[in-house]
């Protein structure tokens, strides 16, 4: 697996949901592939220098979420129907970063038209204008 | 099986107590931390659980049975401070514990000097603070001991070999070892360690999965319209730790539920409700001085 997985310790965030995270991320994006091997929890720990039952405590978090798998003596993999995962898996990170937005919209006191045009703009700026017919 | 039970351990020096009931369960295959101020009571815990002192009340036990001569070569030990002889090199260090320890790896002891960038044939006498903890360091972890108890072993050492100790450590725990640590440093705590003790005044403060303590513990604020809220059910939630209000501000340090506990008050007319995270710094702070750590917390508290 490349080397894309770095904690921040210091973080109030659980390193094992860190790690969550960025593996799920990686599978949404293709860095890891379908079938792909994963580190083992031993050579993952020692790569990141944290405890391997945290690693293990996430491994075995992305194995209940069906995003790995892992067969006893063989290691982990990402799993192979990932034709349907990765879009799956992007759509839950996509869906965490927008209710983290619209905690904070709704906590400043905005309204729904108000956060419904914000999204508009911030949509045209990221998305560009929309083609209508 | 190398996981150590402490049990209502006591130790009273004079009309001093040490250390004051605390119970522990530190598994295997796991590194645990211990923290606490200074005199907290963590270097008498570790040397009572080396034998070094003899509990005044409580059992400790290694893998169900209490410490007896065969636990010794099982056990290695960094102590605080330095047990080295002035007047002998590195290399005789490493003879005489070859000599005290049959499962003692020589070869293993000089690479991780090497590692340490440590000459051997140095006396003591002219090692640095930091260049002795790494030669304890170096000593304890070619013991192939089971259990390793380390007081402080990062202690003045740089932030390269900081680094390779707590790799040593994580190395240790997946080979399914024991391993009990102190640090100051909070943040080597937090990376390396996944349960941790907090110690204060002899006495237990608090104990968990360093992630678990993450999770659950939050900062939830809110900010009301005037200052005649009242907090009906929220004040007297079993999992509010602490309350703190100032005029139109309510925040709250919550044990558990903060989501729950923040739709409460935004029920209550709360605008700007949030629910801050909590490192281990600002838990450990509020573990060992309730009264002082808020200011902290909040500082140092990111939005989640």
């Amino acid at each position: 697996m490349p080397a894309v997985l770095t904690v921040d310790p210091r973080s109030g965030v659980p390193i094992y949901l860190q790690i969550i995270e960025q593996i799920k991320r990686s599978v949404a994006l293709g860095v890891l592939q379908p079938g792909e091997q994963l580190p083992t929890v031993k050579q993952l720990a020692i790569d990141l220098t944290v405890n391997p039952n945290t690693v293990a405590r996430a491994y075995r978090e992305l194995e209940r979420e069906q995003v790995i798998e892992t067969s006893p003596g063989r290691g982990s993999f990402v799993r192979a129907n990932g034709v349907a995962e990765a879009p799956k898996v992007a759509a839950e990170i996509g869906g965490d970063a927008l209710d983290v937005a619209l905690r904070e919209t709704k906590s400043v006191g905005l309204e729904r038209h108000e956060v419904r045009e914000l999204f508009e703009l911030a949509l045209q700026r990221w998305y560009g204008a929309e083609l209508s017919e | 099986m190398n996981d150590i039970t402490i049990s209502h351990l006591r130790k009273v020096y004079g009309t001093t107590v040490a250390v004051d009931d605390v119970s522990l369960e530190i598994p295997s295959a796991s590194v645990f931390g211990v923290l606490g101020p200074n005199g907290a009571g963590k270097t008498t815990t570790f040397k009572c659980l080396l034998g070094l002192a003899r509990p005044t009340s409580g059992t400790i036990l290694f893998g169900g049975k209490p410490l007896e001569p065969a636990t010794f070569e099982r056990i290695a030990y960094v102590p605080e401070r330095s047990v080295l002889y002035d007047w002998m090199t590195v290399a005789e260090h490493v003879e005489m514990t070859r000599r005290a320890f049959t499962s003692f790896d020589h070869k293993r002891a000089h690479e991780l000097l090497g590692m340490f960038h440590i000459d051997p044939r140095r006396r003591v006498r002219v090692l640095s603070k930091g260049m002795k903890t790494a030669v304890m360091v170096a000593l304890a972890f070619a013991r192939n001991a089971e259990i390793l108890v380390l007081d402080e072993p990062t202690g003045g050492l740089d932030p390269i070999n900081q680094r390779h100790v707590l790799s040593l450590m994580i190395n240790e725990a997946a080979k399914g070892n024991s391993v009990v640590f102190s640090s100051h440093q909070i943040g080597q705590v937090e990376r390396a360690a996944e349960q941790i003790a907090v110690i204060d005044c002899g006495r237990l403060v608090l104990e968990g999965l360093v992630d678990d303590l993450k999770g659950d513990r939050k900062i939830v604020e809110g900010i009301f319209p005037d200052t005649t809220f009242t907090l009906d059910g929220i004040a007297n939630d079993a999992r509010v730790a602490r309350s703190d209000r100032t005029e139109r501000i309510l925040r709250l340090m919550v044990t558990a539920g903060a989501n729950d506990i923040a739709a409460k008050l935004t029920a209550a007319g709360a605008m700007g409700v949030r629910v801050l995270d909590l490192n281990l710094e600002d838990i450990f702070l509020y573990a060992v001085s309730p009264a002082t750590a808020t200011t902290d917390i909040v500082a140092k508290g990111t939005t989640s």
